[in-house]
């Protein structure tokens, strides 16, 4: 049987269980009436900071929806990024990334680390996400972004810089989401080619193609 | 390597020599050596890739923040995740299923509207022949 156990509560919206532990009767004992504090304390006391991806994901399996939250907080970034580049507005973003997660919430138990790598899973859901997303919002201008990075020091580098990254910005949403996708997991993740093509479900010659044609496409803009 | 070869390289692996099949790289580092034009195109590549990494966005503190308490608040609601069942690993026999269903489904119509199949009158006269028979003994 399981175990609830109730680490923190929130005085609006209910109970929030972050730990669901299984716990088994002793003998002689139909149901326990408190966890067995050995195994609780072990819980407890899981170094997730440093745990690997795949560690946390089991954990999250099994209901600890703590080692969930270090895995939020340890990929929510780049995936924020990831969806940022395919759909190009950050409100977009921030949904796309959450959703992701909560996709991978649902569907930890199932992970079977032997035939995935966690982050090239994790991508694939995120990617589909986002393509999706844009398609949805297909003819939605983007809304102008201000979570660009600061540009450079002086004023004339910063002019300089700000109107080459509205070029490429304005570039990239010309292109098909697929080749912006292939793009952001290339340079922005910086997965090797086989790992971002099985993030995209193309062949590596099929990311490769993807790559090429995003390319010549960015520098015919950027030399316009 | 010649030029062209170089040029349809550069755009499928891109300006990172690091990230080439290790033959090409070594190829094209030699033809780098001796070619003005190549190390054009490739500068040429690497500025264009500089100025994609350099649009990329990261999320603010807060915006981070926000994402990971909603997704917090959701898995805190969420029932646990779903272990693989019996019927997740019979999922790949479901076309079988569905064959023999279907090809069921049709042995069933055709007996429906099949016409009956005509019966020899003899076959139903013998047993009553054979009483005859046996009543006249």
């Amino acid at each position: 049987m399981a175990v609830l156990l109730r680490i923190k509560e929130e005085n609006h919206g209910g109970p929030m269980f972050l730990l669901s532990l299984p716990f088994t009767a002793p003998p002689g004992r139909s149901e326990p009436l408190t966890p067995p504090r050995t195994e609780a304390q072990a819980v407890l006391n899981r170094d997730r900071a440093a745990a690997t991806d795949e560690a946390l994901l089991a954990w999250s399996a099994a209901g600890d929806r703590l080692a969930f939250d270090q895995l939020s907080l340890r990929h929510l970034p780049r995936l924020y990024q990831l969806a940022h580049r395919i759909t190009g507005d950050a409100a977009a973003a921030e949904d796309v990334a959450q959703e992701a997660m909560l996709r991978v919430w649902q569907a930890a138990a199932r992970f079977d680390p032997e035939r995935a790598k966690f982050g090239t899973w994790l991508h694939r859901i995120a990617t589909n996400l986002a393509i999706d997303r844009t398609r949805q919002a297909r003819h939605t201008a983007p809304a102008p972004d201000d979570t660009l990075p600061a540009p450079g020091p002086s004023p004339e580098q910063q002019a300089a810089t700000r109107q080459q990254r509205d070029r490429v910005v304005a570039a990239l949403q010309e292109m098909p989401a697929r080749q912006r996708a292939a793009l952001a997991l290339f340079y922005d993740q910086e997965m090797e080619g086989a790992q971002a093509a099985a993030a995209l479900s193309v062949s590596t010659r099929g990311l490769e193609g993807l790559l090429r044609r995003a390319r010549r496409f960015l520098a015919g803009k950027l030399e316009d | 390597m010649d030029l062209t070869r170089f040029l349809r390289l550069l755009e499928s692996h891109g300006a990172d020599l690091r990230r080439w099949p290790a033959d090409d790289a070594a190829a094209a580092r030699a033809l780098l050596a001796q070619s003005a034009e190549a190390r054009t195109y490739l500068q040429r590549a690497a500025g264009v890739e500089d100025a994609l990494r350099a649009s990329r966005s990261l999320p603010d503190a807060a915006a981070l923040e926000r994402m990971r308490a909603h997704v917090a608040r959701h898995v805190a609601r969420a029932p646990l995740p779903v272990r693989p069942g019996l019927l997740h690993w019979l999922r790949p026999l479901l076309p079988m299923g569905g064959g023999a269903l279907a090809a069921l489904a049709a042995c069933g119509l055709w007996l429906m509207l099949a016409s009956p199949v005509p019966l020899d009158d003899a076959g139903f006269n013998a047993p009553r022949q054979l009483a005859m028979i046996e009543s006249t003994d």
